[in-house]
């Protein structure tokens, strides 16, 4: 305002009639075409600044910015509000009109401006009426088709036609230009898609699977450490964080396999006394070499897929790391035999933990020999698909003498006899907190009678894969045992796989589950005892009647059990008050469960449910009496 | 404002290394277990009394988001599939270290 009436009392040059006429209405000419250029300048700079086309024509008042700003925000928040269909079905909705807009201005027709009928955005409508309106009053008559025009971009002369594009400043473009233009455009459209509803939902259900979903939000160091592997190819060090945060950061490395030479670094600093590397697989020897050069002080090392872990890994490992007090080696095997010696010959005496796992190429009895002669101090032992190992080692392994912990499982094809396991457990069975036995096929009731007889501190007893051992040998187990309730117990796929089933029941059956869950109930929080399928209904009903309480227990596994039913799950729930997840895959009669709160369902073969039912917020008792109205 | 009724008040303060200051609703709040313990009547320490959480350590566009965090986190409390919630990159480091030290 100011400046229209500034110019009216100085002296002027010879001007029009109209200029005259303008100027007595109060409208300064002048100022018109400040106002032009000012538009135009913001024009170009909104093109610098990479905006979309649509934000270029704005309206030239200041307030309309903000005004923009207040309802983008206002619809985002809507848009939250609503159900995610609502939603979806909205922003297509949006994203047509947008389009045809777009299509509407390229034929430039006084007709495109009518205005879409919608019914809760009428406000951003009528606001992108009036910036197209204002827009087409400033701007310069486009020329019509046929007619030559300089192109917006490259400034070439070419003939207008009627499918011509608009520039980015309203002008017009050839057709390799618009072409470009049309191009860009798609892109972004592409990038602004969101990956498909589907692949999330799986996504959903495979962490839930995982034992990852849990009510509420995440917690906030979940957040950020997903946000660092999100962003893991800028970070250069993680800095002062605990050991604790880098061990997780490195499994969501490993998961997302972006653990390799260049991001190895960030997880390298001289004061950490633990490496844990789930998936070392892309790591090579000067990786390997880097590792121990950078923390030489290692006490903890854990190499999962470590393939390229060779025998100059293991030289120089030795050379420089005189602390290593826990070995987890998976897969490493390109160290040969005399290699795997010398480690054990030379760290020995310091280590603590020896975890072998997929070693097909080397590692054999005699090694095991060297590992009983130089590791007097080994508390923790596992070794598990080393093919490699024989009856040998079951009966070497007993000169251990402070092993407490005891993780086993010898190929396919070897025949390990129960002898060798009873003289196992005889020599090293009381000092042992875990006795894991897979696969083995061939032992015995002599093998659990030994259990019995010597060990009396076991926490953890797993006895998988095994077609010998019948229910009373099992029953005796927990019989009057020394032994303190155990916390995690494993006896899936105890069964006898002949076709023609022996009269005496093979494997974990009735019996001797009742004497398990009498024995260990109440300490107990893991509970497999999967394809154990001679357990009968009764027993089911009898161990998980509702009254009888197993406070700890967490998670039980009963697939393939037949006998179990909707009932039986029902008094899962209520014996089970600090349940989390219950595993029935197979369990053909279980149907209709309603799950309560915060407790995980797993393996319903119900084909258009999810594959796991989650409670929705309602208690036991309630679900129950849900499950009565629908199967009563 | 913060004296008016202490121990029992609704809303808290947590006051940033660089001055800062946000008020917040103590059951939000309380999603950290460091504030938690701070705050608990029983632990003795001035902040149960003055319901002033004072942190060297953190800066106030940290903290800013942390007090953002909290309320997502109630707001979120009973529900399932919860979005993320969204922050800059440049900030999840000291975000960590801040998630790390109140034990969130």
């Amino acid at each position: 305002m100011s400046n229209r009436r500034a110019g009216a009392n100085r002296i002027r040059g010879p001007h029009s009639a109209l200029t005259d006429f303008l100027a007595a209405n109060n409208i300064s000419a002048a100022q018109i075409r400040d106002d032009y250029e000012r538009r135009q300048r913001e024009a170009a700079q909104g093109s610098n600044a990479g905006e979309g086309s649509a934000r270029q024509e704005q309206d030239n008042s200041d307030d309309s910015d903000d005004e923009d700003a207040a309802l983008a925000q206002a619809a985002a928040e809507e848009a939250s509000k609503k159900a995610k269909k609502r939603k979806r079905g909205e922003k297509e909705a949006i994203e047509k009109i947008k389009k045809v807009k777009a299509a509407e201005k390229a034929k430039g027709s006084k007709k495109g401006k009518k205005k879409p009928k919608r019914g809760d955005s009428d406000e951003e409508d009528d606001d992108d009426y009036d910036d197209a309106l204002a827009r087409n009053m400033y701007k310069k008559a486009k020329p019509p088709p046929g007619q030559f025009e300089h192109c917006e971009i490259c400034s070439k002369r070419f003939t207008v036609t009627p499918y011509s594009k608009d520039g980015p400043d309203g002008g017009l473009v050839c057709t390799p230009c618009g072409k470009e233009l049309t191009k860009e455009a798609k892109a972004e459209q592409r990038a602004a898609i969101k990956k498909p509803v589907g692949r999330k939902r799986r996504k959903v259900e495979s962490d839930r699977l995982d034992g990852l979903t849990h009510l509420g939000s995440k917690s906030l160091q979940q957040l950020c450490i997903e946000k660092v592997a999100q962003h893991h190819h800028q970070i250069d060090s993680l800095g002062d964080l605990p050991g604790s945060v880098y061990e997780r950061l490195s499994q969501i490395f490993s998961k997302k396999r972006v653990m390799n030479p260049k991001t190895l670094p960030v997880f390298l600093r001289p004061d950490l006394d633990k490496i844990a590397i789930d998936d070392a697989a892309y790591l090579e020897v000067d990786d390997y070499k880097q590792i121990f050069a950078v923390v030489p002080h290692v006490e903890h090392i854990v190499l999962r897929n470590a393939c390229q872990f060779k025998d100059e890994v293991v030289e120089y490992m030795l050379e420089k790391c005189d602390n290593i007090k826990h070995l987890q080696l998976y897969a490493a095997n390109l160290v040969t035999n005399p290699m795997w010696q010398e480690l054990f010959r030379q760290a020995g005496p310091r280590l603590e933990t020896i975890q072998l796992q997929w070693l097909d190429a080397a590692f054999d009895d005699d090694t095991v020999q060297e590992i009983v002669e130089h590791c007097p101090n080994l508390k923790r032992l596992k070794l598990k698909l080393c093919r490699r190992i024989t009856e040998e080692t079951v009966k070497l392994i007993p000169g251990l003498a402070k092993l407490e912990h005891l993780y086993l499982q010898v190929s396919k094809h070897q025949e390990v006899g129960s002898e060798s396991l009873v003289s196992l457990v005889t020599t090293i069975g009381p000092n042992l907190r875990t006795l894991s036995l897979e696969h083995f096929v061939d032992a015995d009731d002599s093998v659990v009678d030994a259990i019995h007889n010597h060990c009396i501190q076991l926490k953890k007893l797993r006895i998988s894969e095994n077609d010998y051992i019948t229910d009373a040998g099992y029953g005796a187990l927990f019989t009057e045992w020394q032994n303190p309730p155990l916390v995690f117990v494993d006896f899936n796929s105890t069964r006898s796989l002949e076709e023609n089933e022996p009269a005496q029941a093979i494997g974990l059956a009735s019996g001797a589950f009742a004497a398990l869950m009498n024995h260990s109930g109440s300490a107990l929080k893991h509970l497999d005892i999967a394809s154990c399928r001679h357990i009968s209904k009764a027993c089911f009903m009898e161990i998980f009647d509702g009254a009888t309480q197993y406070p700890a227990l967490e998670y039980i596994n009963i697939s393939f059990c037949n006998s179990v039913e909707t009932t039986i799950v029902a008094g899962i729930f209520k014996s089970c008050p600090a349940l989390k997840q219950l595993v029935a895959f197979g369990c053909f009669d279980v149907t209709h469960v309603v799950v309560p709160r915060g407790i995980a369902l797993i393996g319903m073969p119900t084909a258009q449910d999810a594959i796991e039912q989650y409670g929705m917020g309602i208690g036991v008792e309630e679900a129950i009496g849900r499950m009565v109205a629908v199967t009563g | 404002m913060r004296d008016v009724k202490a121990g029992s008040s609704e809303y808290i303060t947590l006051v940033s290394n660089d001055g800062f200051e946000f008020k917040i609703q103590r059951s939000s709040a309380c999603i950290s277990g460091m504030i938690k313990r701070m705050l608990d009547p029983n632990g003795g320490f001035s902040e149960s009394t003055t319901n002033v959480c004072k942190f060297s350590e953190i800066n106030g566009i940290v903290l800013e988001k942390v007090c953002e965090y909290f309320y997502y986190n109630e707001k979120h409390k009973d529900s399932r599939d919860v979005p993320d919630m969204d922050f800059p990159p440049e900030l999840c480091l000291e975000l960590l270290m801040a998630a790390d030290f109140l034990d969130t």
